[in-house]
């Protein structure tokens, strides 16, 4: 713009200023103008001052200018000075000026200007950087700029062009433009650009990189109502962010290429988009933004022949909002997604042999192959299997699930057996709707629990060693806002008795501290194998009771009101072992087993008849209130007994501390406690 | 008639009495409750204040809560023991080892990480006593990512926390009201420069 118009208004000064009369003291001659235009630039309110002392090899040559615009470029200087010392260039046949350019608000640049007679060569430098332009007189259409280490900043104006809340925060540039302005063609700019450590931002902060390193081949064109833009290059490290997206490039090359169109104001295509990151994704397909440059429409097709480095480079920003940051995936996968109005309209996997580990050790699955199909709109069948999993700490067998989705749900095409402690869940149907907007994951299904192992379920929870089979049907179960809800009960026999479990339900199953809710009613469960399994004395009869409103929150219990008790219609013996007595007291608190004398009596004898024995505990807030068969004075009565000698056991701390209370019971059934009995 | 028309009221009337539950929300205690959570997650619990809410006296006004607080909840009176002033001792407990866990869990996460963006002003308090990423601008790219991912770990956190204290307390239909109360405790304790959300909606800085 500068060396263009300066090479108009030259020689029309230097004409002016040598037919000036020789009067023997400097010449100075000023202009004044008001607007000159250029193809690239307009300049306005221009002074041109030249001033050549008699003998000297040099004029000073200041240049100013209120504002100098570049529109299609999207430049603007305000204020802009440029002086410099005007003098033949080295073969007498043009000029040559290289001064310091001042503009309001930027830092000061070199500029230098070499006019010769077919061409224009304008530098300007900052340190290392420097912005080289060329004109030649045979080629008046085309501007030919080199870019050495350039900031990236100066480019931040060409950017607001195409990408208006676009930040130029750091980098540098290399490279080789052309721009072509031709009167009545589109203005065009092509060229190879180099950048290091690019670094962009938003004022919303909703895109952003940093870090980037890339080599692109550029091609735009802008003409009045259309943009059309071509990048092919490719990308080595650094980080960019796009929404909750968040990618980590790799050390290795990744190539791209994009081809993208704007027309009039509505938002860019982006007709064809390819990303090749080798084996972890190699990615091709369209996309469409609204004006507001929300994402509208999408056809996108996804090779991954190794997932492992997904979740690192691509996914963590999204799996990270779902509390999934550190999943870890293993296997092979590709899959279609189709979006439209900005909703999913079908998606479409194959996996082979995935492995989905999440890092908290809440689910993992082993060797998910298959192609599942979600449809927003008609049904489509497929299929999902996997070879195994677990889920908090439960292991599950291999499965086949056959699959139909329409309407924005995924579900069982028929019933699916999942092998699990030497049983399995047989779930009747599945209904899945995935989280769309505001609303979250939901769903719902069917299930009947066939002969699950009680003991290799205890084994796995870490409980003591029960025995029994679980049975029973869930009619209906639904998740959906972080709750789980199952209708119909559980039933398992254990120790001669049977266990119902009804009411169960979980509040956010797989998020923070999950809870288990439940109401258990115990029924003539063998006493003498009850006591066997926990080490607890040795006790015979049978025992009812009942666990209301259980609440496990991260699995430990916070309530509950639990009332166990013998049944009266037991037929056959009713023992309690002298180390039961002395357990139930440890447990209970209980004072019972009276002074000295007494008690050292009753130490000669190995077991005592008992009438009926019965705890119950209410816990909350982690204080256990305890109660026994009955009151007796200020205590409550545990063990009511029969025939000679006579005992019973009467707890007096009616509020016991939970945690005191666990860690009784654990030593009791370990065998380390020792109670006192004076 | 008159007879049977008084005898039929006075026995409506009493049927309504008995039916009649009133659970008024402590909010006085809840707001203490919230109090001890939200300056110990910010690290502004040094003043090791008595944590223990003052006994309310019957007819003493709970205070800013969205409900009515006439006095403490009497558990009794929910299944017809005792006099609806049998009790004082009511209060909302935010020691469940659960809640506990969850505490120090975002009091490490605030200390280290969300305090920043507050700092900054990346992030502010909202009404419903959630944080929201206001201006991410406001961070470094490589923390955008990271604050990002704690400020939903921390709404997801901070969702459990309302419930179980509304559950732990024996009233999950709380659950909004103790929201509520944590919300307005989050903005009170929020130091001067971080940015929150007005009852409208809008941003303010504090």
């Amino acid at each position: 713009m500068l060396p263009s118009m300066f090479r108009r208004i030259l020689p029309l000064l230097l004409l002016t200023l040598l037919a000036l009369p020789a009067a023997g003291q400097a010449r100075t001659l000023s202009a004044r103008i008001a607007k000159v235009t250029t193809p690239v630039a307009t300049l306005q309110e221009v002074t041109v001052r030249l001033e050549w002392p008699k003998t000297a090899e040099a004029g000073n040559l200041t240049l100013s200018a209120g504002r100098v615009t570049a529109p299609d470029l999207g430049y603007r200087f305000d204020n802009l000075t440029w002086h410099c010392p005007l003098q033949r260039d080295a073969k007498q046949e043009g000029w040559r000026c290289e001064g310091e350019i001042r503009s309001a608000g930027r830092k000061p640049l070199k500029l230098g200007v070499d006019l010769a007679t077919a061409s224009t060569d304008a530098v300007l430098q900052s340190g290392s950087s420097s912005l080289a332009l060329h004109r030649n007189a045979g080629t008046p259409d085309l501007t030919r700029i080199d870019l050495t280490r350039v900031p990236l900043a100066w480019a931040q104006a060409l950017l607001t062009q195409v990408w208006p809340e676009a930040n130029l925060k750091s980098g540098q540039m290399s490279g080789a433009l052309n721009i072509h302005v031709p009167e009545v063609r589109p203005l065009r700019v092509e060229g190879r650009l180099t950048f290091a450590g690019l670094g962009l931002d938003t004022p919303d902060g909703s895109i952003a990189a940093e870090g980037v390193g890339a080599q692109v081949e550029l091609d735009y064109r802008k003409s009045a109502g259309l943009s059309l833009l071509t990048l092919d290059g490719s990308l080595r490290g650094g980080e960019m962010l796009v929404g909750n997206g968040y990618i980590a490039l790799p050390d290795t090359l990744v190539d791209f290429s994009i081809a993208a169109r704007q027309q009039g104001q509505s938002g860019w295509e982006i007709p064809q988009l390819s990303w090749n990151d080798g084996d972890a994704m190699r990615l091709d397909g369209s996309l469409a933004f609204d004006a507001q440059a929300n994402l509208r429409d999408a056809d996108l097709r996804v090779e991954s022949p190794d997932v492992a480095p997904l979740r690192p480079r691509y996914l963590s920003g999204w799996l990270g909002l779902l509390g999934l940051g550190e999943l870890q995936l293993q296997g092979g996968a590709s899959a279609q997604l189709r979006m439209r109005g900005g909703e999913l309209a079908s998606a479409e996997a194959e996996l082979r042999e995935v492995s989905v580990i999440d890092a908290q050790q809440r689910f993992r699955f082993d060797g998910l192959s298959g192609k599942p199909v979600f449809s927003a709109g008609s049904s489509v069948d497929s299929a999902l299997r996997w070879r195994g999993g677990e889920v908090h700490g439960l292991a599950f067998g291999a499965a086949e699930l056959l699959l139909d989705s329409g309407q924005g749900v995924i579900g069982l095409r028929q019933p699916v057996t999942v092998p699990m402690l030497g049983g399995g869940l047989r779930f009747e149907d599945i209904n899945l709707r995935p989280p769309a907007g505001e609303r979250g994951l939901e769903f719902d299904f069917g299930l009947t629990v066939e002969s699950l192992d009680v003991g290799q379920l205890a084994k796995a929870l870490d409980w003591p060693a029960f025995q029994g089979r679980l049975d029973g049907r869930i009619p209906k179960a639904r998740y959906a806002d972080d709750r789980l809800d199952f209708e119909g009960n559980l039933v398992t026999r254990m120790f001669d008795g049977t266990v119902q479990v009804s009411g169960l339900a979980m509040e956010r199953p797989f998020g923070t501290a999950p809870t288990l809710s439940a109401d258990i009613s115990l029924d003539d469960m063998n006493l003498q194998s009850l006591t066997g399994v926990f080490g607890f004395g040795e006790i015979t009869g049978a025992l009812d009771g009942s666990i209301r409103n259980l609440r496990l929150v991260d699995w430990q219990a916070e309530a509950f009101d639990a009332d166990l008790h013998t049944d009266p219609d037991w037929k056959g013996k009713r023992r309690i072992s002298q180390r039961a007595v002395q357990d139930l007291s440890s447990v209970g608190g209980a004072g019972g087993l009276g002074d000295s004398l007494q008690a050292q009596a009753l130490k000669l004898f190995e077991d005592f008849g008992y009438r009926q024995i019965g705890i119950s505990c209410r816990l909350a807030e982690q204080v256990c209130a305890m109660d026994g068969l009955r009151s007796a004075g200020n205590g409550f009565i545990i063990v009511e007994g029969s025939g000679l000698p006579r005992l019973n056991v009467v707890g007096y701390n009616r509020r016991v501390d939970w945690p005191t209370l666990v860690e009784r019971l654990v030593a009791v059934t370990q065998g380390e406690s020792k109670p006192v009995i004076e | 008639m008159q007879r049977w028309l008084g005898t039929s009221l006075a026995a409506a009337l009493l049927l309504t009495a008995c039916v009649t539950i009133n659970v008024y929300f402590p909010a006085a205690e809840a707001k203490e409750a919230a109090k001890e959570f939200v300056d110990k997650v910010i690290g502004d619990d040094a003043p090791a204040t008595e944590a223990k809410p003052a006994p309310q006296t019957p007819g003493g006004q709970g205070g800013s809560a969205s409900l009515q607080s006439r006095r403490s909840f009497d558990w009794l009176a929910l299944i017809g023991i005792g006099s609806a002033y049998a009790q004082e001792s009511a209060d909302i407990s935010i020691k469940t080892p659960a809640i506990q866990a969850i505490q120090n869990r975002m009091a490490t996460r605030f200390q280290t990480q969300l305090a920043a963006g507050f700092d900054a002003g990346a992030l502010g308090l909202t009404r419903d006593g959630m944080v929201e990423v206001r201006d991410a601008a406001k961070l470094a790219l490589k923390d955008r990512v990271a604050i990002t991912q704690a400020v939903a770990d921390d709404n997801r956190d901070r969702k459990a926390v309302y419930r179980e204290v509304a559950v732990a307390n024996g009233h999950p239909e709380w659950e909004s009201q103790i929201r509520g109360i944590f919300a307005q405790q989050w903005i009170a304790s929020a130091h001067s420069g971080w940015w929150y959300q007005d009852a409208g909606g809008g941003w303010k800085q504090k």
